[in-house]
């Protein structure tokens, strides 16, 4: 999986390419950790061009949000590929996740919070 | 009817490979895009609890996938060298909104038209997952 990472705002944003398994979730684990160490608690994910993600992959974002809300941080996704976003209904996690349709509308939150879509 | 089997090592490396292995499979078999990323993502679930649960990452032990295709069915049998293959699954707890595993085998059960379970003689699990390709080449889009 390739990372690229930004900062916007106070808001660490990673797009993220490829695939989301058992060894990438580690490696965006480790990338997070980076930012929350460095008290960057704002991030947030497009996951545009994810192709592949499964229940280990999922297990690593569900990871990466309780250590965020322990930060009392804020964790934000987006552009997720029809696929991606039928896992994440199947699995109930579209409701336990602030999912965005575009990355814009999740940064514009971070500046006046809005319901995700 | 036409079968591809791969044989893996228990290394956290080989998910990789797998995944490759298996894609390029699947589009020689030119089935569709969404029947595809079903049936990778179910052999991708059966391989990580293979490799985690059932040979708990001794690099010893191998994974086992084999694919067979024809006309109407496609059936991926994933078998793993772990022991007690059938208890480990029976004491399986269905995942809390935040656990951070335990999805896998919903996700099969989910995207496959059938899901059978068996141990093999040495305990080891033996995951058969069956795709209905005539019905899920009519499903709606």
């Amino acid at each position: 999986m390739d990372i690229q990472a930004r900062e916007e705002n106070g808001v660490a944003v990673l797009s993220l390419s490829g695939r989301l398994d058992l060894a990438s979730g580690s490696q965006l684990k480790d990338e997070i950790k980076k930012y929350l160490e460095k008290n960057v608690t704002s991030i947030h994910l497009n996951l545009a061009k994810v192709e592949f993600i499964n229940s280990s992959g999922l297990g690593s974002l569900v990871s990466i949000m309780k250590e965020i809300r322990l930060l009392k941080g804020r964790f934000t996704m987006s552009d997720l590929a029809s696929y991606v976003r039928e896992i994440f209904e199947i699995t109930q996690l579209s409701h336990i996740f602030e999912i965005f349709a575009t990355e814009e509308e999740a940064l514009t939150s971070y500046q006046t919070p809005v319901t995700p879509s | 009817m036409a079968t591809v089997r791969l044989t893996y090592p228990s290394r956290m490396d080989s998910e990789n490979r797998m995944l490759d292995d298996v894609s390029r499979s699947l589009q020689e078999f030119s089935l569709p895009t969404d029947i595809r990323q079903a049936i990778l993502l179910t052999v991708s679930e059966a391989f990580t609890n293979a490799l985690t649960h059932g040979n708990r990452l001794d690099p010893s032990k191998t994974i086992a996938i084999e694919l067979s295709i024809n006309e109407s069915t496609l059936v991926a049998d994933i078998t793993d060298q772990g022991t007690e293959g059938l208890k480990r699954v029976a004491q399986h707890q269905p995942p809390g909104p935040l656990s951070e595993s335990g999805r896998g085998l919903s996700l099969i059960r989910h995207y496959a038209s059938r899901v059978a379970l068996a141990e093999t003689a040495e305990g080891g699990l033996h995951v058969r997952i069956e795709f209905d390709l005539i019905e899920t080449n009519t499903r709606p889009s």
